[in-house]
Protein backbone atom coordinates (compact mmCIF):
# COMPACT_ATOMS: atom_id res chain seq x y z
CA UNK A 1 0.00 0.00 0.00
CA UNK A 2 1.68 2.87 -1.56
CA UNK A 3 1.92 6.00 1.33
CA UNK A 4 0.70 8.78 -0.89
CA UNK A 5 -2.75 8.41 -0.96
CA UNK A 6 -2.76 9.96 -4.89
CA UNK A 7 -0.28 7.13 -6.07
CA UNK A 8 -3.68 4.88 -6.72
CA UNK A 9 -5.23 4.46 -10.03
CA UNK A 10 -7.85 6.28 -8.36
CA UNK A 11 -5.69 8.81 -6.84
CA UNK A 12 -3.92 9.87 -10.16
CA UNK A 13 -6.91 10.56 -11.88
CA UNK A 14 -8.10 13.03 -8.94
CA UNK A 15 -4.76 14.57 -9.21
CA UNK A 16 -5.31 14.65 -12.86
CA UNK A 17 -8.59 16.69 -12.15
CA UNK A 18 -7.61 18.55 -9.60
CA UNK A 19 -7.47 22.78 -10.44
CA UNK A 20 -6.91 26.15 -9.19
CA UNK A 21 -10.10 28.61 -9.46
CA UNK A 22 -7.99 30.59 -12.01
CA UNK A 23 -7.72 27.25 -13.95
CA UNK A 24 -11.32 26.35 -14.03
CA UNK A 25 -12.59 29.94 -14.79
CA UNK A 26 -9.87 29.75 -17.71
CA UNK A 27 -11.19 26.38 -18.71
CA UNK A 28 -14.73 27.68 -18.39
CA UNK A 29 -14.50 30.93 -20.12
CA UNK A 30 -12.67 28.79 -22.92
CA UNK A 31 -15.51 26.54 -23.19
CA UNK A 32 -18.09 29.07 -23.33
CA UNK A 33 -16.17 31.23 -26.00
CA UNK A 34 -15.48 28.56 -28.41
CA UNK A 35 -19.04 27.39 -27.59
CA UNK A 36 -20.30 31.02 -29.02
CA UNK A 37 -18.38 31.28 -32.01
CA UNK A 38 -19.53 27.86 -33.08
CA UNK A 39 -23.18 28.63 -32.30
CA UNK A 40 -22.21 31.93 -34.25
CA UNK A 41 -20.72 30.77 -37.33
CA UNK A 42 -23.68 27.94 -37.17
CA UNK A 43 -26.34 31.69 -37.15
CA UNK A 44 -24.20 32.88 -39.48
CA UNK A 45 -24.43 30.37 -42.37
CA UNK A 46 -27.80 29.70 -41.51
CA UNK A 47 -28.61 33.79 -42.26
CA UNK A 48 -27.15 33.28 -45.74
CA UNK A 49 -30.07 30.30 -46.39
CA UNK A 50 -33.15 32.49 -46.62
CA UNK A 51 -36.07 30.60 -45.55
CA UNK A 52 -38.65 32.11 -48.25
CA UNK A 53 -37.44 33.44 -51.66
CA UNK A 54 -39.49 35.80 -53.56
CA UNK A 55 -39.30 33.49 -56.17
CA UNK A 56 -42.48 33.51 -58.76
CA UNK A 57 -45.08 30.96 -58.04
CA UNK A 58 -44.54 27.33 -59.51
CA UNK A 59 -47.91 27.12 -60.65
CA UNK A 60 -49.71 29.50 -62.74
CA UNK A 61 -52.14 30.32 -65.33
CA UNK A 62 -51.13 30.34 -69.09
CA UNK A 63 -52.49 32.37 -71.57
CA UNK A 64 -53.83 30.35 -73.91
CA UNK A 65 -57.06 28.23 -73.58
CA UNK A 66 -57.83 24.61 -73.70
CA UNK A 67 -60.08 25.70 -76.95
CA UNK A 68 -57.43 27.79 -78.78
CA UNK A 69 -54.42 25.30 -78.32
CA UNK A 70 -56.59 22.46 -79.81
CA UNK A 71 -59.08 24.01 -82.11
CA UNK A 72 -61.81 22.22 -80.45
CA UNK A 73 -61.73 18.25 -80.10
CA UNK A 74 -63.49 15.83 -82.62
CA UNK A 75 -66.25 14.27 -81.10
CA UNK A 76 -66.10 11.09 -83.16
CA UNK A 77 -62.25 10.58 -82.85
CA UNK A 78 -61.72 11.93 -79.63
CA UNK A 79 -58.85 13.96 -81.24
CA UNK A 80 -57.78 17.57 -81.32
CA UNK A 81 -59.05 19.82 -84.47
CA UNK A 82 -56.30 21.63 -84.86
CA UNK A 83 -53.76 18.15 -85.27
CA UNK A 84 -50.98 16.61 -83.88
CA UNK A 85 -47.63 17.62 -82.61
CA UNK A 86 -48.52 21.37 -82.31
CA UNK A 87 -46.61 23.45 -79.63
CA UNK A 88 -47.94 26.40 -78.15
CA UNK A 89 -44.78 28.36 -77.56
CA UNK A 90 -46.58 31.62 -76.24
CA UNK A 91 -45.23 34.38 -75.01
CA UNK A 92 -45.82 34.25 -71.34
CA UNK A 93 -45.05 30.43 -71.53
CA UNK A 94 -41.70 31.37 -72.99
CA UNK A 95 -40.69 33.55 -70.15
CA UNK A 96 -41.74 31.23 -67.48
CA UNK A 97 -40.27 27.95 -69.28
CA UNK A 98 -43.15 26.06 -70.03
CA UNK A 99 -44.15 24.93 -73.73
CA UNK A 100 -47.43 23.09 -74.02
CA UNK A 101 -47.81 20.39 -76.56
CA UNK A 102 -50.95 18.68 -78.05
CA UNK A 103 -51.05 15.27 -79.81
CA UNK A 104 -53.52 12.56 -80.55
CA UNK A 105 -53.54 11.04 -76.93
CA UNK A 106 -53.86 14.41 -75.37
CA UNK A 107 -51.77 17.61 -73.99
CA UNK A 108 -48.71 17.66 -72.01
CA UNK A 109 -46.47 20.33 -70.83
CA UNK A 110 -42.28 20.22 -71.38
CA UNK A 111 -40.85 21.98 -68.55
CA UNK A 112 -37.87 24.12 -70.45
CA UNK A 113 -34.86 23.90 -68.26
CA UNK A 114 -32.46 22.30 -69.86
CA UNK A 115 -30.44 19.16 -68.20
CA UNK A 116 -27.32 20.20 -69.11
CA UNK A 117 -26.92 23.39 -66.90
CA UNK A 118 -30.19 24.89 -66.80
CA UNK A 119 -30.81 27.31 -69.68
CA UNK A 120 -34.00 27.34 -71.55
CA UNK A 121 -34.32 25.37 -74.77
CA UNK A 122 -35.89 27.16 -77.77
CA UNK A 123 -38.81 25.61 -79.87
CA UNK A 124 -38.31 24.95 -83.56
CA UNK A 125 -41.09 23.83 -85.57
CA UNK A 126 -38.99 22.80 -87.94
CA UNK A 127 -35.08 21.77 -88.47
CA UNK A 128 -34.21 20.75 -85.58
CA UNK A 129 -31.34 17.87 -86.34
CA UNK A 130 -28.10 16.93 -85.48
CA UNK A 131 -26.52 18.58 -88.32
CA UNK A 132 -24.77 15.57 -89.41
CA UNK A 133 -27.36 12.99 -89.80
CA UNK A 134 -31.50 13.43 -90.47
CA UNK A 135 -33.59 13.28 -87.62
CA UNK A 136 -35.08 10.12 -88.68
CA UNK A 137 -31.67 8.36 -89.15
CA UNK A 138 -30.22 9.44 -85.58
CA UNK A 139 -33.71 8.44 -84.43
CA UNK A 140 -33.64 4.93 -86.24
CA UNK A 141 -30.22 4.20 -84.46
CA UNK A 142 -31.51 4.54 -81.23
CA UNK A 143 -33.92 1.44 -82.41
CA UNK A 144 -37.46 3.20 -80.67
CA UNK A 145 -38.52 5.92 -82.09
CA UNK A 146 -41.93 5.45 -84.15
CA UNK A 147 -42.95 7.79 -86.84
CA UNK A 148 -44.38 10.48 -85.66
CA UNK A 149 -41.84 11.34 -82.79
CA UNK A 150 -39.23 11.55 -85.88
CA UNK A 151 -40.74 14.42 -86.46
CA UNK A 152 -38.14 17.40 -87.01
CA UNK A 153 -39.78 19.71 -84.54
CA UNK A 154 -38.30 19.78 -81.06
CA UNK A 155 -36.18 22.32 -78.80
CA UNK A 156 -32.50 23.00 -78.92
CA UNK A 157 -30.78 24.75 -75.89
CA UNK A 158 -29.18 27.75 -76.93
CA UNK A 159 -26.08 27.62 -74.53
CA UNK A 160 -24.53 24.37 -75.55
CA UNK A 161 -26.70 23.45 -78.09
CA UNK A 162 -28.08 20.28 -76.84
CA UNK A 163 -31.20 19.16 -78.89
CA UNK A 164 -34.63 16.82 -77.81
CA UNK A 165 -37.62 15.43 -79.48
CA UNK A 166 -41.16 16.58 -79.19
CA UNK A 167 -41.32 14.13 -76.30
CA UNK A 168 -38.26 15.89 -74.90
CA UNK A 169 -36.14 13.31 -74.98
CA UNK A 170 -32.44 14.18 -75.71
CA UNK A 171 -31.01 13.13 -78.65
CA UNK A 172 -28.12 15.44 -79.74
CA UNK A 173 -25.11 17.64 -77.50
CA UNK A 174 -24.38 17.36 -73.70
CA UNK A 175 -27.77 16.79 -72.42
CA UNK A 176 -27.33 14.09 -70.28
CA UNK A 177 -31.52 13.00 -69.72
CA UNK A 178 -34.82 14.16 -71.27
CA UNK A 179 -36.63 17.23 -70.15
CA UNK A 180 -39.33 17.00 -67.39
CA UNK A 181 -42.66 16.84 -67.60
CA UNK A 182 -44.86 19.10 -65.72
CA UNK A 183 -48.77 19.02 -64.79
CA UNK A 184 -51.52 20.47 -66.92
CA UNK A 185 -55.06 20.92 -66.04
CA UNK A 186 -57.85 22.82 -67.76
CA UNK A 187 -59.18 25.81 -65.16
CA UNK A 188 -63.32 26.79 -64.79
CA UNK A 189 -62.42 29.81 -67.56
CA UNK A 190 -61.21 27.06 -69.96
CA UNK A 191 -57.35 28.41 -69.21
CA UNK A 192 -54.56 25.78 -68.91
CA UNK A 193 -52.67 25.97 -65.38
CA UNK A 194 -49.19 24.29 -65.33
CA UNK A 195 -47.72 23.34 -62.45
CA UNK A 196 -43.79 24.06 -62.45
CA UNK A 197 -43.75 22.24 -59.10
CA UNK A 198 -45.36 19.35 -59.87
CA UNK A 199 -43.22 17.07 -62.10
CA UNK A 200 -45.01 14.11 -63.89
CA UNK A 201 -42.48 12.42 -66.12
CA UNK A 202 -39.12 12.21 -64.71
CA UNK A 203 -36.50 10.34 -66.73
CA UNK A 204 -33.20 9.36 -66.04
CA UNK A 205 -30.41 9.60 -68.82
CA UNK A 206 -30.46 6.44 -71.35
CA UNK A 207 -34.36 6.46 -70.78
CA UNK A 208 -35.77 7.22 -74.02
CA UNK A 209 -38.97 5.36 -73.30
CA UNK A 210 -42.04 7.57 -74.47
CA UNK A 211 -44.40 8.84 -71.61
CA UNK A 212 -47.80 7.58 -71.53
CA UNK A 213 -48.30 10.82 -69.43
CA UNK A 214 -51.56 13.25 -70.71
CA UNK A 215 -54.45 15.47 -69.82
CA UNK A 216 -57.07 13.77 -71.84
CA UNK A 217 -58.69 15.72 -74.75
CA UNK A 218 -62.40 14.04 -73.78
CA UNK A 219 -62.52 14.52 -69.97
CA UNK A 220 -60.27 17.13 -70.00
CA UNK A 221 -58.20 15.06 -66.80
CA UNK A 222 -54.83 13.70 -66.53
CA UNK A 223 -54.55 10.02 -67.05
CA UNK A 224 -52.41 9.82 -64.19
CA UNK A 225 -49.50 7.66 -66.28
CA UNK A 226 -46.93 9.28 -64.33
CA UNK A 227 -43.07 8.30 -64.84
CA UNK A 228 -40.11 8.25 -62.53
CA UNK A 229 -41.86 10.33 -59.53
CA UNK B 1 15.74 77.71 -44.04
CA UNK B 2 17.86 79.89 -41.92
CA UNK B 3 14.19 81.08 -40.75
CA UNK B 4 13.16 80.29 -36.90
CA UNK B 5 9.87 80.35 -35.74
CA UNK B 6 8.74 83.72 -34.86
CA UNK B 7 11.48 85.56 -36.38
CA UNK B 8 11.98 86.98 -39.50
CA UNK B 9 9.18 85.13 -42.05
CA UNK B 10 6.28 83.84 -39.62
CA UNK B 11 4.17 82.39 -42.61
CA UNK B 12 7.42 80.56 -44.17
CA UNK B 13 8.22 78.95 -40.36
CA UNK B 14 4.42 78.31 -40.55
CA UNK B 15 5.09 76.19 -43.93
CA UNK B 16 7.68 74.38 -42.82
CA UNK B 17 6.53 73.41 -39.51
CA UNK B 18 3.85 71.56 -40.88
CA UNK B 19 6.14 70.26 -43.92
CA UNK B 20 7.89 69.11 -41.46
CA UNK B 21 5.43 67.43 -39.51
CA UNK B 22 4.18 65.67 -42.59
CA UNK B 23 7.63 64.72 -44.10
CA UNK B 24 10.40 63.44 -41.74
CA UNK B 25 13.05 63.38 -43.98
CA UNK B 26 14.80 65.72 -46.41
CA UNK B 27 14.89 65.44 -50.04
CA UNK B 28 16.98 61.52 -50.60
CA UNK B 29 20.21 62.13 -51.78
CA UNK B 30 22.43 60.27 -49.58
CA UNK B 31 22.12 56.97 -49.04
CA UNK B 32 21.42 57.72 -45.02
CA UNK B 33 18.71 60.11 -45.88
CA UNK B 34 16.86 57.52 -48.24
CA UNK B 35 16.94 54.73 -46.33
CA UNK B 36 15.08 57.21 -43.41
CA UNK B 37 12.62 58.11 -46.08
CA UNK B 38 11.68 54.54 -46.68
CA UNK B 39 11.48 53.90 -42.79
CA UNK B 40 9.49 57.02 -42.20
CA UNK B 41 6.98 57.53 -44.68
CA UNK B 42 3.95 55.42 -44.80
CA UNK B 43 3.43 54.81 -48.70
CA UNK B 44 6.96 54.08 -48.90
CA UNK B 45 7.55 51.52 -46.17
CA UNK B 46 6.03 48.80 -48.38
CA UNK B 47 9.60 49.33 -50.11
CA UNK B 48 12.62 47.48 -48.77
CA UNK B 49 15.23 49.95 -47.24
CA UNK B 50 17.62 48.61 -49.24
CA UNK B 51 17.61 46.71 -52.71
CA UNK B 52 20.11 45.50 -55.12
CA UNK B 53 19.74 46.85 -58.70
CA UNK B 54 19.41 43.42 -60.45
CA UNK B 55 16.80 42.52 -57.94
CA UNK B 56 14.51 45.30 -60.12
CA UNK B 57 15.36 44.71 -63.46
CA UNK B 58 12.47 44.94 -65.51
CA UNK B 59 13.48 41.62 -67.90
CA UNK B 60 11.38 39.54 -69.92
CA UNK B 61 9.42 38.42 -66.98
CA UNK B 62 8.07 42.10 -67.41
CA UNK B 63 6.91 42.53 -63.76
CA UNK B 64 3.34 40.38 -64.21
CA UNK B 65 2.45 40.85 -60.38
CA UNK B 66 2.94 44.45 -60.56
CA UNK B 67 1.01 44.95 -63.63
CA UNK B 68 -2.05 42.86 -61.65
CA UNK B 69 -1.59 45.19 -58.76
CA UNK B 70 -1.84 47.97 -61.21
CA UNK B 71 -4.87 47.00 -63.19
CA UNK B 72 -6.58 45.78 -59.42
CA UNK B 73 -6.10 49.53 -58.53
CA UNK B 74 -7.49 50.52 -62.27
CA UNK B 75 -10.53 48.40 -61.18
CA UNK B 76 -10.95 49.56 -57.55
CA UNK B 77 -11.05 53.46 -59.66
CA UNK B 78 -13.23 52.90 -61.82
CA UNK B 79 -15.07 50.14 -60.14
CA UNK B 80 -16.13 53.08 -57.81
CA UNK B 81 -17.39 55.53 -60.51
CA UNK B 82 -19.07 53.29 -62.14
CA UNK B 83 -20.86 52.04 -58.52
CA UNK B 84 -22.55 55.96 -58.68
CA UNK B 85 -24.68 54.65 -61.20
CA UNK B 86 -25.41 51.43 -60.72
CA UNK B 87 -28.49 50.14 -59.12
CA UNK B 88 -28.18 46.44 -58.15
CA UNK B 89 -32.22 46.19 -59.14
CA UNK B 90 -33.69 43.34 -62.02
CA UNK B 91 -35.49 46.62 -63.11
CA UNK B 92 -33.03 49.22 -63.01
CA UNK B 93 -29.40 47.51 -63.73
CA UNK B 94 -29.72 47.19 -67.32
CA UNK B 95 -30.71 50.44 -67.85
CA UNK B 96 -28.01 52.07 -65.75
CA UNK B 97 -25.64 50.36 -67.42
CA UNK B 98 -27.34 51.87 -70.70
CA UNK B 99 -26.72 55.47 -68.83
CA UNK B 100 -23.37 54.78 -68.20
CA UNK B 101 -22.45 54.34 -71.75
CA UNK B 102 -24.64 57.13 -72.99
CA UNK B 103 -25.75 59.87 -70.76
CA UNK B 104 -22.98 59.26 -68.10
CA UNK B 105 -19.71 61.99 -69.75
CA UNK B 106 -16.74 59.50 -70.57
CA UNK B 107 -19.60 56.90 -68.85
CA UNK B 108 -18.33 54.76 -71.30
CA UNK B 109 -14.50 54.88 -71.62
CA UNK B 110 -14.72 53.97 -67.60
CA UNK B 111 -16.93 51.13 -68.21
CA UNK B 112 -14.65 49.86 -71.13
CA UNK B 113 -11.91 50.23 -68.99
CA UNK B 114 -13.70 48.84 -66.45
CA UNK B 115 -14.22 45.74 -68.40
CA UNK B 116 -10.73 45.54 -70.28
CA UNK B 117 -9.03 45.81 -67.04
CA UNK B 118 -11.03 43.20 -65.39
CA UNK B 119 -10.29 40.79 -68.41
CA UNK B 120 -6.83 41.85 -68.34
CA UNK B 121 -6.03 41.32 -64.71
CA UNK B 122 -7.05 37.82 -64.99
CA UNK B 123 -5.09 37.27 -67.60
CA UNK B 124 -2.12 38.83 -66.10
CA UNK B 125 -2.50 36.90 -62.95
CA UNK B 126 -3.32 33.55 -64.80
CA UNK B 127 0.57 34.57 -66.85
CA UNK B 128 2.48 35.68 -63.42
CA UNK B 129 1.31 31.94 -61.59
CA UNK B 130 2.62 30.64 -64.76
CA UNK B 131 6.22 33.04 -64.66
CA UNK B 132 6.34 31.72 -61.13
CA UNK B 133 5.64 28.30 -61.94
CA UNK B 134 8.41 27.88 -64.69
CA UNK B 135 11.32 29.57 -62.85
CA UNK B 136 10.60 27.56 -59.64
CA UNK B 137 10.16 30.51 -57.84
CA UNK B 138 7.40 28.44 -55.79
CA UNK B 139 10.25 27.50 -53.56
CA UNK B 140 11.29 26.93 -50.25
CA UNK B 141 11.44 29.74 -49.05
CA UNK B 142 8.35 30.93 -50.93
CA UNK B 143 6.01 28.14 -50.37
CA UNK B 144 3.51 30.06 -48.17
CA UNK B 145 3.53 32.88 -50.42
CA UNK B 146 2.96 30.87 -53.44
CA UNK B 147 -0.37 29.36 -51.46
CA UNK B 148 -1.16 33.08 -50.62
CA UNK B 149 -0.95 33.59 -54.96
CA UNK B 150 -3.20 30.82 -55.39
CA UNK B 151 -5.85 32.44 -53.25
CA UNK B 152 -5.10 35.35 -54.76
CA UNK B 153 -6.08 34.02 -58.17
CA UNK B 154 -9.23 32.37 -57.12
CA UNK B 155 -10.14 35.72 -55.92
CA UNK B 156 -9.25 37.53 -59.20
CA UNK B 157 -11.84 34.65 -60.13
CA UNK B 158 -14.67 34.98 -58.41
CA UNK B 159 -14.40 38.71 -58.87
CA UNK B 160 -14.41 38.04 -62.56
CA UNK B 161 -17.33 35.64 -62.23
CA UNK B 162 -19.31 38.25 -60.09
CA UNK B 163 -18.66 40.71 -61.80
CA UNK B 164 -20.92 39.17 -65.22
CA UNK B 165 -23.79 39.08 -63.77
CA UNK B 166 -24.13 42.63 -62.71
CA UNK B 167 -24.59 44.28 -66.31
CA UNK B 168 -27.93 41.78 -65.85
CA UNK B 169 -28.21 41.42 -69.86
CA UNK B 170 -28.94 37.97 -71.11
CA UNK B 171 -25.63 36.80 -71.40
CA UNK B 172 -25.02 37.65 -67.86
CA UNK B 173 -28.33 35.90 -66.48
CA UNK B 174 -27.38 32.55 -68.62
CA UNK B 175 -23.65 32.63 -67.83
CA UNK B 176 -24.83 32.34 -64.45
CA UNK B 177 -27.18 30.20 -64.67
CA UNK B 178 -24.25 27.58 -66.52
CA UNK B 179 -22.24 28.97 -63.68
CA UNK B 180 -23.99 28.23 -60.94
CA UNK B 181 -25.61 24.35 -62.60
CA UNK B 182 -21.40 23.58 -62.37
CA UNK B 183 -21.30 24.21 -58.77
CA UNK B 184 -25.03 22.33 -58.05
CA UNK B 185 -23.33 19.12 -59.59
CA UNK B 186 -20.45 19.13 -56.48
CA UNK B 187 -21.55 16.10 -54.46
CA UNK B 188 -22.99 16.83 -51.12
CA UNK B 189 -22.29 20.24 -50.96
CA UNK B 190 -23.75 21.28 -54.74
CA UNK B 191 -27.35 21.96 -54.38
CA UNK B 192 -26.74 24.29 -50.97
CA UNK B 193 -23.71 26.05 -52.67
CA UNK B 194 -26.19 26.92 -55.57
CA UNK B 195 -29.07 28.39 -53.13
CA UNK B 196 -26.33 30.09 -51.14
CA UNK B 197 -24.58 31.76 -54.36
CA UNK B 198 -28.52 32.70 -55.53
CA UNK B 199 -30.32 33.46 -52.68
CA UNK B 200 -32.82 31.37 -54.11
CA UNK B 201 -33.67 28.60 -57.10
CA UNK B 202 -32.86 30.91 -59.49
CA UNK B 203 -31.31 33.09 -61.31
CA UNK B 204 -33.21 36.46 -59.96
CA UNK B 205 -33.23 39.58 -57.79
CA UNK B 206 -31.33 37.46 -54.77
CA UNK B 207 -28.61 36.58 -57.20
CA UNK B 208 -27.94 39.97 -58.27
CA UNK B 209 -27.45 41.85 -54.64
CA UNK B 210 -25.66 38.65 -53.76
CA UNK B 211 -23.42 39.15 -56.26
CA UNK B 212 -23.28 43.26 -56.31
CA UNK B 213 -22.57 42.68 -52.71
CA UNK B 214 -19.40 39.76 -53.54
CA UNK B 215 -18.13 41.77 -56.12
CA UNK B 216 -18.27 45.19 -54.53
CA UNK B 217 -16.99 44.63 -50.71
CA UNK B 218 -16.75 40.87 -49.63
CA UNK B 219 -14.26 39.81 -52.83
CA UNK B 220 -12.08 43.35 -53.30
CA UNK B 221 -11.66 43.05 -49.08
CA UNK B 222 -10.43 39.48 -49.08
CA UNK B 223 -8.02 40.10 -52.11
CA UNK B 224 -6.39 43.10 -50.55
CA UNK B 225 -5.93 41.52 -47.25
CA UNK B 226 -4.13 38.67 -48.98
CA UNK B 227 -2.17 41.39 -51.21
CA UNK B 228 -1.03 42.47 -48.22
CA UNK B 229 0.13 39.66 -46.98
CA UNK B 230 1.31 38.67 -50.16
CA UNK B 231 3.76 41.61 -50.54
CA UNK B 232 4.92 41.66 -47.15
CA UNK B 233 6.70 38.00 -47.70
CA UNK B 234 7.59 39.25 -50.80
CA UNK B 235 10.12 41.55 -49.20
CA UNK B 236 10.29 38.97 -46.42
CA UNK B 237 11.78 36.52 -49.03
CA UNK B 238 13.59 38.76 -50.87
CA UNK B 239 14.16 39.07 -55.05
CA UNK B 240 16.06 36.64 -56.96
CA UNK B 241 16.66 38.90 -59.83
CA UNK B 242 14.56 41.22 -61.90
CA UNK B 243 10.67 41.82 -61.58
Amino acid sequence: MALNPYDTPRGRLQHRLEATRRQFLLLMGGLGALGATIFGSVEVLKFMFPGATNDAPAQFKTDITFTELTGGVDPATKKAMIGANVVAATQAGIAKRVNLVVDDAGIYAVYLVCTHLGCTPNYFPQGVTNGTTTPDGDAKSRGVRSGAEQATNGWECPCHGSRYFIDSTNFYGPAPRPMDWIDVQVAPDDHLVVDRGKLVVVRQPGDNSSPQWRLLLDSKKSNGKTLGV
Amino acid sequence: MSATPGQANPLRAFVEQVWGSIFRHGMPTTDKVAARTALTNFFLHIHPVRVKKSAIRVSYTLCLGGLSFFLFILLTITGLFLMFYYIPSVDQAYQNIKDLQFVAVFGDIIRNMHRWAAHGMVITVWLHMARVFYQGAYKPPREFNWVIGTLLLLTTLLLSFSGYLLPWDQLAIWAITVGTNMAKYAPIVGPYTRYLLLGSNQVAQGALIRFYVLHVIALPLIGFLLMVVHFWRVRKDGFTGGL
